[in-house]
């Protein structure tokens, strides 16, 4: 084999010459007019998926927005009825400990004659007993 | 779009922007261009579609391009990543695909003198040395000696830090030395 030597393959001209295009590589020119218009017909697609994906997410939209609108107008008076049933309910459960105290509210004549009386047994007592204080300090 | 739309072209040589149409751009850079995206894919099928797909994406970006920095530069930028996005999905595709074919070239097989057909062969093994490197290398390998490039303008067109780039030319020529004496 009398092909160059590994040192020699690699020196850095050598590198260069190896990587360096050959007539044979060389592309034909590049026809500028069609980059043009392929970035004109991307151009126009991009603005057709852009208008495509926003009438979708309008759509999408006004479809939740709908959806929204159906389920509230059927929930709302079912949501309402169960919210004055549970206000009632609760009501109820205060009402039966409430009446008994309305009713002694309603019926003061016992209950205040004999706490009245009981205020003036109180106070008759402790005048009683002032006196005999009284009495027998001074005596 | 008209298609001689200008862009300024940064001018080392005279360190002041010239405008250039993008028919100049492209008449200018073509060549460059395919030869960046034929030495990183190592794919002579695909290096035209890489370089007409980076004119395509310097064409839909061109009011992006910063005309303080240099055109040649912006344009290595794209068809180098145009290379990389290219060889990853080959990569992808092969590694899906069961049925692969050797997808070699066909030896030319014309009769040439001794001299050229060694240095030839020689030059082959050195392509298919750098086409064997990882996408990492390759890179940096085929712009410091494809495109002769300095370390900092490879860094511009790579957007790696220069001592990145740096030590990355070094491994890439040590794993490109073992290749080549590992070679048949």
């Amino acid at each position: 084999m009398n092909g160059p030597r590994d040192g020699e393959l690699f020196d850095e001209p050598t590198l260069r010459r190896a990587l360096r295009l050959e007539a044979s590589e060389l592309p034909p020119p590049l026809d500028v007019a069609a980059i043009a218009a392929r970035a004109a017909a991307g151009r126009s697609a991009l603005a057709a998926a852009s208008i495509t994906s926003l009438a979708v997410a309008c759509a999408a939209g006004a479809v939740l927005l709908g959806l929204g609108a159906v389920a509230l107008s059927t929930l709302a008076p079912v949501l309402v009825t169960d919210a004055f049933g549970a206000a009632t309910a609760t009501l109820a459960r205060l009402a039966i400990p409430a009446s008994t105290v309305l009713a002694i509210a309603q019926e003061p004549s016992v209950p205040i004659a004999a706490l009245g009386a009981l205020a003036l047994a109180i106070g008759y007592e402790y005048a009683q007993r002032r006196e005999r204080v009284h009495a027998v300090s001074t005596s | 779009m008209a298609t001689s739309v200008a862009l300024r072209s940064f001018s080392p040589a005279m360190a002041t922007t010239a405008p250039v149409t993008f028919a100049e751009a492209v008449r200018d850079h073509q060549d460059e261009v395919f030869g960046v995206a034929l030495r990183i894919t190592g794919d002579r099928e695909a290096a035209p579609d890489v370089t007409s797909s980076t004119f395509l994406k310097a064409y839909r970006a061109f009011d992006r391009y910063d005309p303080s920095r240099p055109l040649r530069h912006w344009l290595l930028r794209i068809a180098t990543n145009e290379a990389i996005s290219h060889i990853r999905t080959r990569a992808r595709e092969l590694r899906h695909r069961a049925d692969v074919d050797a997808a070699s070239t066909v030896p030319d097989t014309a009769a040439v003198p001794e001299q050229e057909s060694i240095a030839r062969e020689s030059r082959a093994r050195i392509r298919s040395a750098v086409t064997g490197l990882p996408e990492l290398y390759r890179v940096v390998i085929v712009l410091r000696y494809f495109n002769e490039l300095t370390v900092d303008e490879i860094a511009q067109v790579t957007g790696r830090p220069a001592s990145t780039v740096g030590v990355q030319l070094l491994r890439g020529r040590a794993l490109l030395r073992r290749a080549l004496e590992g070679a048949p």
